[in-house]
């Protein structure tokens, strides 16, 4: 039910009416921010609180061991952060002239994972193309590391 | 992204719980404001209107004067629904604040519809917005997945160019003046359907794809040092070549039409794409140069050109104020004469200022809704592109992430270029501010944006 214009005075409820809108305005405002606080707070948390260290979030098989003693075939787990490289504290370590001591680093981030490239003289190429930038990995993916190439699994 | 990985990793049961949940509760909670706003701004008219009639007792508005504001909310309603089914894991936030937008937008029209002698003008825009939302829901469906955006954005430029472009073999044909004084409208008429849009809003979008496409390819080679001269490092213009044509093919069919503004929120989209993608400064400072040049070639050769930068100087100055200068005085008296909280909707003389419903929406917005409200309304923009370059951070690679900075930057520069050309800040241009102006293309090429940029947040392809 509408106040009686009348009653209040139509000034008077006209007045009430404008400043509502403003303050509507502003109400949307702070419901967005509200949310947009929300999802960064998530964002700070989910790396620290989100899978925590020691499971698995998905395995790599090897497609072609290339100049190292894996044997295709092999299925590898993947932590929520996967280092590649030839060091031996590499998560997964990769005895290949053609690798680099740390030269790729998987990891789970947002619902998916991710493959950056650390540097490495060959680099990381996923699904046949040299990665720049981290990307976001799909199963089936193909991701090579050196000489070597795995298939990306659940 | 739905991948197997989610399923075998244990997580907390209430983590399962947020990211189960598919329905999109945030984005209708945040419609619920807006809907909210446009109902009790529509009351605030129809009581100023029968106030102003001489009938003050308790004649209730009409239930049908809420047609245009129940229309608005159901279309927002279905949309979210349809997003609920196309795209459940997309942005939740685009569509509120470019709704809350687009709503305002609707009540400028309402409100100025009858003082500017044309009652139809706010159900249309109404009817602008809901084709809008119905192609940004096409938008999302369609494009499923955006490579084949990116394989074809050579086409994409090209036919953006040329739709522009024919509106100024319109111009040459029909001897439309091109040394004259006022600056053109490039309005293609289709007349078989009496029909008319403006292909400049198609050609923003057409030009963004091409950008990221080119742009997320060439990456790597454009981040290299070019040449050196002097102490100035310049990019390698070898691997510009093509971005440099059909960007300056672009700006010299814009110019052609006399758009000036468009060609400034060409340019700097541009400039901001390049500087995003390949991250070094020497972009910047290159193309402002290059931007002072072409600057200063257009005040030599265009007289009204000249006008528009010598107001910002003297349009208080007697002589101007009344004629060069009428519009930008006349909107300054209305943004002064709303005061803090404003006159109320409907309670001031936002058309004392020509071209209230376009070009001068923001003053009579401002006059209406006060300082409050206008902090508000560029509050809201500013939401509009957190969100959208919060999109473009979340991308799940260099095109999705390049487009969507890109298309945020089409919503940042012509807010920018259109309130300071309306607070007489820089020349004044004729820029649709987004959502709000008055205006069928623009409307629509914003809502195929945010279509686009929903798309892109929604992660799998």
């Amino acid at each position: 039910m509408l106040p009686d214009v009348n009653s209040i005075g139509p000034f008077g409820f006209l007045f009430i009416l404008r400043i509502a809108l403003v303050v509507l305005l502003y109400l949307v405002i702070l419901q967005v921010v509200a949310v947009a606080r929300r999802d960064l707070r998530r964002a700070a948390a989910a790396p620290a609180g989100a899978p925590r260290s020691g499971t698995v979030v998905g395995h790599l098989v090897v497609i072609d061991s290339g100049s190292t003693p894996l044997v295709p075939g092999s299925r590898l787990a993947l932590d929520p952060l996967t280092t590649i490289g030839r060091e031996p504290t590499s998560t997964i370590v990769l005895d290949s002239n053609f690798v680099s001591g740390q030269n790729t680093r998987i990891y789970f981030k947002d619902k998916s994972l991710w493959v950056e490239d650390l540097g490495g003289k060959n680099g990381t190429v996923v699904n046949g193309q040299r990665i720049q930038a981290p990307i976001a990995i799909t199963p089936n993916s193909e991701v090579q590391v050196g000489d070597v190439r795995f298939k990306v699994t659940p | 992204m739905a991948t197997a990985t989610q399923r075998i990793e244990p997580r907390p049961v209430r983590r399962v719980l947020i990211e189960r949940r598919r329905y999109r509760w945030t984005e209708l909670r945040l419609l619920f404001l807006p809907a909210f706003f446009m109902l009790l701004g529509l009351l605030e008219l129809q009581v100023v209107q029968s106030t102003e009639a001489g009938a003050t007792t308790t004649t209730l508005p009409p239930l049908d004067a809420y047609v245009p504001a129940f229309g608005l909310i159901a279309a927002l309603v279905l949309t979210h629904l349809a997003l609920n089914i196309i795209a459940p894991d997309a942005d939740q936030v685009l569509l509120p604040i470019a709704g809350t937008l687009a709503t305002i937008g609707v009540l400028m029209s309402l409100r100025l519809g009858p003082a500017v002698d044309n009652t139809a003008l706010g159900v249309k825009q109404l009817v602008w917005v809901v084709l809008g939302l119905g192609l940004c829901i096409a938008t999302v469906r369609f494009t499923r997945n955006l490579d084949w955006l990116r394989n074809y954005k050579y086409t994409w430029a090209i036919a953006g160019v040329a739709l522009v472009a024919i509106t100024l073999v319109n111009g040459i044909v029909f001897k439309h003046s091109f040394t004259t004084s006022g600056p053109s409208r490039d309005v293609l008429y289709i007349s078989f359907l009496g029909f008319a849009f403006q292909p400049s809003e198609l050609l923003k979008i057409l030009l963004v794809v091409f950008f990221a496409g080119y742009l997320s390819e060439n990456r790597a080679v454009l981040a290299l040092d070019g040449y050196r001269f002097g102490p100035l490092n310049l990019p390698p213009f070898k691997h510009l070549g093509p971005l440099l044509t059909v960007l300056g093919v672009a700006l010299l069919v814009i110019v052609g039409v006399r758009e000036l503004g468009l060609a400034i929120l060409i340019f700097g989209l541009a400039l901001s794409m390049l500087y995003a993608a390949s991250d070094r400064p020497m972009y910047v400072v290159t193309s402002l140069i290059l931007f002072a040049v072409g600057a200063l070639a257009l005040y030599t050769l265009f007289p009204y050109a000249r006008d528009r930068v010598s107001i910002v100087g003297n349009a208080f100055d007697p002589g101007t104020a009344s004629d060069k200068g009428y519009q930008i005085v006349q909107g300054l008296i209305a943004f002064a004469s709303g005061g803090v909280f404003g006159s109320g909707l409907g309670l001031g003389h936002p058309t004392f200022v020509p071209a209230a419903t376009t070009d001068y929406i923001a003053s009579a917005f401002g006059e209406e809704f006060g300082f409050a409200g206008i902090l508000a309304l560029i509050g809201l923009f500013l939401l509009l592109i957190y969100r959208g370059m919060h999109v473009a951070a979340n991308a799940r690679d260099d095109f999705n992430k390049l487009m969507a900075i890109g298309l945020t930057a089409v919503f940042a520069l012509q807010t920018l270029v259109i309130l300071a050309g309306n607070l007489k800040i820089m020349p004044l241009t004729g820029v649709p501010l987004p959502f709000v102006a008055y205006g069928g293309s623009s409307v629509i090429a914003n809502f195929i944006i945010i279509g686009l940029l929903l798309r892109v947040s929604q992660a799998d392809g």
